[in-house]
């Protein structure tokens, strides 16, 4: 009877594009940039840097460019796009909401003053993701006690959004106040969100943890489904739905909170990619989840390759984001109301 | 498995349903009748679990439903609401098969039997051509017994299903009416149900329940308590209750 479901050979292609998407994207990257550098330099590095011993005579800042420079930072691009896409759709899904993201649920600006405070007062060598979780929590927990005072519909969450995100915004903007010259320097790229300044060190920490928070929502794509019916129905068929909602809003920002640590504010993307997956897959999260992750991953590449490649200071990427984010929420704005996929 | 209510109240600020004593038989449909605003939807929800009953209020199969985990609940009684209103697009099959998540995991997805289970039901309701297409277009008929599939899906003994006929349909009343039935006396399911329009009880109910202003007011075999007397006092309006050709008709 596989004929009640999504044809398996339309799910193998799209799991494929999934895949080959930023994968592609990846590698094409790591050759381009101001410095040009051959497909056959970056084998050579990766073989040379895994194998632990300098087979050919490569120019030193060859190895350098790629290996310390381009990897982390086209990694952590990697990371974001999935981390962001994800936590989107299943945010989406469980506010039943579809013009929410980690971005509008205040989480972003949350972990974003976590961070700041992390590194100006426990300095560089402490890790801003432990801050930026607590407050990114401290943000979204605010959102939900503040909007279920005002009922809770779609577009209370919202405003209630908006507030909590301008509070946090203001605390960050006492931070930079106190913060000194060299710090603020540091604030100043990250706070626009960019992956330039980018090195392993930064994703030490998050990597791990992104990684581990994708797999375990994608684990509970299903249950992310069921979580998409009203309270009433979800508790009907035996979930505990508040408890399950609070583990993953938990897991949305924890990814989220990893990602804004080292890479800063980075608007839109949870909104554009799992909105263009359920165009493409439907509304079942199992696929949308893990679909999501993979085109979002490719789609934030390909946005830093737009700024490396186009523009000469560097442009942060959250302004692309934003630039292109910002009309499509409004459509959605407006064509919202009934259903939404 | 039946259903036993001693003692339970609940209720908001400006309304408390109160009921003392009711029995519901296994294998058997019960009706809950009742005017507007009467408690009927708010003791369906006490009955599944929606609104929190006081501990030693309701029993199911002898287990004080207070005391289960949403799971096992669900295990006992399934519940189809009046409407579905719907957040994502789902594809019928896989909104049916989402009756079978209180049997998961938290980190698993339906296996091989859930999918066996959902086909099964959906070629026992015979709703195969619905089973491809997305929720959202189907008609409000179709939806009430999508939704139907779904508290099947769950596989539990009891079905409570809020006013299952409402806004549909004369063909499409008497649909619901005919599965249900079946499901009554084909499967062994213990039905409980609200209806809205009158017309329908006495070829639905084995077991009558009439609610007013949160009480009781009559509750027996359908024969005996569908009687112009007790309909009249329950909705405050003279209407009549005749017998032609052995059924009964309400006149109005």
């Amino acid at each position: 009877m596989s004929g009640f479901r999504i044809s398996h050979r339309k799910k193998r292609c799209l799991y494929l594009a999934a895949a080959f998407f930023p994968l592609i994207l990846f590698l094409i990257s790591l050759s381009l940039g101001t410095v040009s550098v051959t497909p056959g330099q970056v084998l050579k590095v990766f073989i040379s840097k895994i194998s632990g011993s300098n087979l050919e005579a490569l120019p030193e800042n060859i190895t350098s460019i790629v290996w310390n420079i381009r990897l982390p930072r086209l990694l952590l691009a990697l990371l974001t796009g999935a981390a962001f896409s994800v936590s989107g759709a299943s945010l989406q899904s469980i506010f039943r909401n579809p013009l929410v993201n980690e971005y509008v649920l205040g989480v972003s600006f949350g972990s974003g003053f976590g961070a700041a405070v992390s590194l100006v007062l426990l300095g560089r060598h402490f890790p801003p993701q432990i801050l930026a979780f607590g407050c990114g929590l401290l943000a979204v927990f605010l959102v939900l006690m503040l909007a279920e005072g005002a009922r809770n519909t779609p577009l209370s969450v919202l405003l209630t959004g908006i507030v909590v995100s301008a509070f946090f915004q203001a605390l960050l903007s006492a931070v930079e106040f106190v913060a000194s010259p060299y710090a603020l320097q540091a604030l100043f790229f990250w706070l626009l969100g960019s992956f330039s300044q980018v090195t392993w060190a930064d994703l030490f920490w998050s990597a791990p943890l992104v990684i581990a928070g994708l797999f375990l929502m994608i684990k509970m794509s299903w249950r992310v489904n069921v979580l998409s019916l009203n309270e009433d129905e979800a508790r009907a068929i035996g979930l505990s739905v508040k408890r399950e909602r609070i583990l993953i809003i938990c897991l949305a920002t924890l990814i989220t909170s990893a990602v804004v640590s080292v890479a800063g504010i980075i608007g839109w993307v949870g909104l554009i990619v799992p909105h263009a997956v359920r165009g493409l897959a439907g509304a079942d999260n199992r696929l949308v989840m893990p679909l999501s992750a993979g085109f979002g991953a490719g789609l934030m590449i390909l946005a830093d390759d737009l700024i490396r490649v186009f523009s000469p200071y560097e442009l942060p990427v959250g302004i692309i984001t934003s630039l292109v984010g910002i009309p499509f929420f409004l459509y959605l704005i407006k064509r919202t109301p009934h259903s939404w996929s | 498995m039946e259903v036993r209510v001693s003692g339970l109240r609940v209720g908001y600020e400006n309304f408390q349903l109160q009921v003392d004593q009711l029995y519901f038989q296994e294998k058997r449909i019960s009706v809950i009748i009742g005017p507007n605003g009467a408690g009927k939807s708010t003791f369906l929800k006490a009955l599944t679990g929606l609104i929190k009953s006081p501990r030693g209020t309701v029993f199911i199969d002898g287990y004080d439903l207070a005391g289960l985990s949403s799971r096992e609940r669900a295990a006992l009684v399934s519940y189809v609401p009046q409407e579905h209103s719907a957040a994502l697009n789902f594809q019928v099959f896989d909104f049916i098969l989402m009756g079978r998540s209180g049997h998961l995991h938290l980190f698993s997805s339906p296996s091989r039997d859930d999918y066996r289970k959902v086909e099964e039901i959906i070629a026992y309701l015979g709703i195969e051509k619905l089973a491809s297409r997305k929720y959202m277009e189907l008609s409000s008929g179709e939806r009430r017994i999508v939704l139907m599939a779904r508290a099947l899906a769950q596989d539990s003994r009891i079905i409570i299903l809020d006013e299952p006929t409402t806004f549909l349909d004369l063909k499409h009343e008497m649909e619901i009416v005919e599965f249900l039935k079946k499901l009554s006396t084909e499967r062994q399911q213990t039905i409980i149900c609200s209806l809205h329009s009158l017309d329908l009880v006495p070829r639905l109910a084995d077991f009558l329940v009439m609610i007013k202003s949160g009480r009781v007011l009559a509750a027996g075999e359908m024969p005996d308590v569908f009687r112009t007397e007790l309909l009249a006092e329950l909705y405050d309006y003279p209407l009549q209750v005749i017998e032609t050709e052995g059924r009964k008709i309400i006149l109005r």
